[in-house]
């Protein structure tokens, strides 16, 4: 892969960071206001040398479960450097086809401007270091509370795109055989009374 | 008294080795041989008899070659593997009789034999290192290299391999010019040659001096022949040429050309023989680690040359030898200290394999270094979110770890404690198993330790004990730790504490008011002890988790935020002083310290709370403002960005 200059650190995907928002079960051209679930995600690790992520996802009023529902997830974050626009894996060949992204990554109108390359090249030399959204890929792995026999599903993963601005979040679930551009709106959450906190932790 | 063994009480036995007769005395020295080997109580009860005085005796003053060969031989049973019997020969005075026969004795047998014995003694640690190294008995053992004699000059190799304890031995070697010996060994016979790289290997540990000298030696003459046995047909030429080239890449990365590419081809070859018997798969695992050590790409090069599945395999047979066993964790700690992969690949195993059950119980080892590796191991392994998160939260690991805590070694309670800082991070906000063991009391305790390095790693672990744990456990360190301790910690002496221990402030102050709230207890001495040390502090990492804490703290309510205020927009008789925050915010050399003061200015000018107009006009007094609006094309996107909404909160409220 080219030797990408690395995007600058943003405080709000420092660990310890939290999200909260809505998903939209069905898809988003035809939502329903009762069709969504409350989310919240925790940010648990983050090395944008490598451009990993991970963290927890928890779904708080779906109808199926009776507790909140929570997951692990992983995440890329598309750098040009670790990853790419395309996918590329995760499950089946023909669930990341490249138009499949493409039409996901779209949905953002944040991505309008780098559509044109990513198609011509999958947007390789593009300089996305200096850009002001990060876009990612979250892949939940496991559940963390519940069975999997909780009405839930963990089988696709989401397109994001992330304001460096004000951390806020926003996704599309995709998974061929869920309803299609679930999509995932979230904010970052202060930890203060009135005010941004961060913790910290550090690997020895 | 049974007839058959032929043997007499032992006390007559011992007598008999001072008989006056000489058959008596051979047929004494005999029976003594044969009654130890292999039997350590039999070894024990002929020591407190004093035999081993009587038959060193022998040694020094007998001339028949019989006599010679067997009380040589004596003396090497006494000191094998046996560190009482070490003590008892070496106390006897044998070391300057066995060089004396090494050197001038012309039998055969007898300088073999004194040859073995001698390397049986320096096997052992009481063996007398520097002693060795001065005048006459250096010269004696250089010359010995020499000798026509292929085991003599082995054991003059070993013997010298084994006086490399510091960089003071090593050097006095080279100056003695033993250097240029080893590496005319190195043309001769397979076991001279094996005896040289075993030497030079030792020579050039951890001395980059000596590993660049040795690499630039007769314009890389001897160095091109190392690297042509790491390709050698004989296994243990193969690994000592590795360990002698590992050595020097460790102490001096990149010091001839093609470094990189003969480390690479070593990792092929080394890994290979792990699996060899004897020593060469015993001692090739430490060697594998040197390779790897500190570099990703060579480290994902093994993982693709299946190192991690092999050790694994190994890891998990039955009674290994401790130097093996060290070994292999101390490779595995290499392997994984980056790799996700490598990590995913040793956990995740089929069942009934399981190098994670080797691996714990490894912290039980009776050996101080298998400890030390086993927990470098969980240290390298625990670096991952998700690892902590499933196969390694798990009390099988936590409790013995944690009770390592209490280990009477010093270097063992060090990297109990970077595991231990690791595992703490278990991503759960009761953390009830830590304090079930008992092992917080203990980091707290370690804390308070008059080393460094233990203090450093103890505040450490309690910092991420405390990342985003709930106000019980909090409530429960902070008693225990005390405000007064907390206080010395952020002014340590030691930058590195400071810095935890400003860190460990800011998560005891994240989040809810009443976290914030511990800073006031006793008068605010946490929070003064804070703001002194931001005035004084010239490290930015230090003062970055310093800004964090006020930051945090200025997330707080109204009093909280105005406390904040008092530092950093102080109000002296004579009106508005500058900012110490300026400092901070003008700090080019790091934006991670800059984004932090900005985000403080962001909390305690705060849109939708009740004195934020007031303080921002306090603020702007204070110069901060006209900073913000310097730094409004900073560099760093992200101290731009957060300088873009501070200044629009400024705006917004100068507009109320």
């Amino acid at each position: 892969m080219p030797a990408q200059a690395l995007p600058p650190p943003c405080t709000f995907l420092a660990v310890g960071q939290a999200f909260a928002g809505t998903q939209n079960v069905s898809s988003s051209q035809t939502s329903r206001k009762d069709e969504a679930w409350k989310v919240k995600v925790q940010l648990q690790g983050c090395d944008i040398q490598r451009g990993y992520l991970c963290g927890s996802m928890e779904a708080l009023n779906v109808p199926a479960a009776e507790i909140p529902v929570v997951t692990f997830w992983e995440g890329e974050m598309v750098d040009n450097r670790n990853h790419t626009f395309y996918t590329g894996k995760w499950d089946a060949s023909f669930l990341c086809r490249r138009e499949t992204d493409v039409k996901h990554w779209s949905q953002f109108p944040s991505f309008e401007p780098l559509r044109a390359d990513v198609e011509k090249d999958g947007g390789r030399s593009l300089d996305l270091a200096n850009y002001p959204y990060f876009f990612m890929r979250w892949k939940e792995k496991f559940f963390v509370n519940v069975g999997t026999d909780c009405g839930l599903t963990i089988a696709g993963f989401y397109y994001i795109c992330f304001s460096r601005n004000d951390g806020s979040v926003h996704g599309f679930y995709y998974d061929p055989n869920s309803s299609p551009f679930q999509k995932l709106e979230l904010k970052a959450l202060m930890a203060g009374q009135s005010g941004h906190c961060f913790a910290s932790y550090e690997f020895a | 008294m049974p007839a058959s063994t032929g043997w007499g009480r032992p006390e007559d036995l011992v007598e008999n080795l001072s008989s006056m007769d000489t058959t008596a005395r051979l047929k004494a020295l005999r029976d003594v041989k044969n009654q130890i080997i292999g039997n350590k109580t039999k070894k024990l009860s002929y020591i407190k008899l004093g035999a081993v005085p009587r038959v060193v005796e022998i040694l020094a003053s007998d001339a028949e070659i019989p006599l010679l060969v067997q009380s040589a031989a004596a003396v090497g049973s006494f000191a094998c593997g046996n560190e009482a019997g070490v003590k008892a020969v070496l106390d006897s005075g044998v070391l300057p009789h066995l060089l004396k026969m090494l050197s001038f004795g012309d039998n055969k047998q007898v300088v073999e034999a004194c040859a073995r014995t001698l390397k049986m003694i320096f096997q052992s640690s009481l063996a007398p290192r520097s002693e060795m190294l001065v005048g006459q008995r250096m010269e004696l053992l250089l010359n010995l290299l020499n000798s026509s004699n292929e085991n003599v000059a082995e054991v003059a190799a070993h013997v010298l391999a084994r006086c490399c304890e510091s960089v003071e031995h090593q050097q006095a070697i080279v100056d003695a010019g033993g250097m240029q010996r080893l590496v005319t060994l190195l043309s001769g016979t397979i076991r001279r040659r094996e005896a040289a790289l075993d030497g030079l290997a030792a020579l050039v540990k951890n001395n980059p001096q000596l590993s660049l000298q040795l690499a630039a030696m007769e314009q890389g003459r001897p160095l091109a022949l190392i690297i042509k046995f790491v390709k050698d047909k004989i296994p243990r030429t193969r690994f000592l040429a590795c360990m002698c080239l590992a050595n020097i890449s460790r102490s001096c990365p990149f010091c001839y050309p093609q470094e990189w590419d003969i480390r690479t081809s070593m990792l092929a070859v080394i890994v290979k023989l792990l699996e060899e018997p004897g020593q060469v798969g015993e001692e090739s695992p430490i060697v594998l680690a040197d390779i790897v050590a500190n570099n990703e790409e060579l480290q994902r090069a093994a993982y693709k040359f299946d190192a991690i599945v092999k050790l694994s395999a190994l890891l998990q047979r039955e009674s290994l030898p401790t130097k093996q066993l060290e070994g292999i964790l101390m490779a595995l700690a290499e392997l994984c200290s980056r790799l996700e992969e490598s990590r995913r690949q040793l956990l995740d195993q089929d069942p009934g394999k399981n190098a994670q059950a080797a691996i714990i119980s490894a912290l039980s080892h009776p050996s101080e270094s298998v400890r030390v590796a086993s927990c470098t191991c969980i240290k390298s392994l625990s670096r991952s979110v998700k690892n902590l998160r499933t196969t390694l939260s798990d009390e099988r690991l936590v409790f013995p770890l944690f009770k390592l805590l209490d280990d009477p070694s010093p270097v063992v309670q060090v990297a109990a404690l970077s595991a231990v800082s690791n595992v703490v991070l278990d991503f759960t906000p009761h953390k009830s198993v830590f304090f079930q063991c008992g092992g917080v009391s203990q980091l707290i305790q370690l804390s308070r330790s008059m080393d460094p390095m233990l203090r450093l790693n103890a505040v450490w672990a309690l910092r991420n004990l405390l990342y985003l744990a709930d106000m019980a456990v909090k409530e429960k360190v902070i008693s225990e730790l005390t405000v007064s301790t907390l206080t010395s910690l952020i002014h340590d002496p030691e930058e590195m504490v400071q810095e935890q221990a400003l860190a460990f402030v800011r998560n005891l102050v994240y989040g809810s008011v009443d976290s914030v709230q511990q800073v006031f207890a006793e008068e605010s001495a946490i929070l003064i002890a804070v703001e002194r040390q931001l005035c004084i502090a010239c490290r930015p990492e230090v003062c970055t988790q310093g800004v964090y804490v006020l930051s945090n703290i200025a997330a707080g309510n109204e009093l909280h935020k105005e406390a904040v205020m008092s530092f950093v927009a102080p109000v002296s008789q004579e009106g508005r002083n500058p900012s110490p925050i300026l400092r901070f915010l003008q700090d080019m050399s790091n934006p991670q310290l800059r984004v932090a003061a900005v985000w403080c200015v962001m909390n305690l000018s705060y849109p939708d709370s009740p004195g934020a107009v007031t303080r921002v006009a306090r603020l702007r007094e204070s110069g901060i403002e006209q900073q913000l609006q310097k730094m409004v094309d900073d560099p760093c996107l992200d101290v731009k960005d957060r300088v873009k909404t501070a200044l629009e909160q400024f705006t917004g409220l100068a507009n109320v």
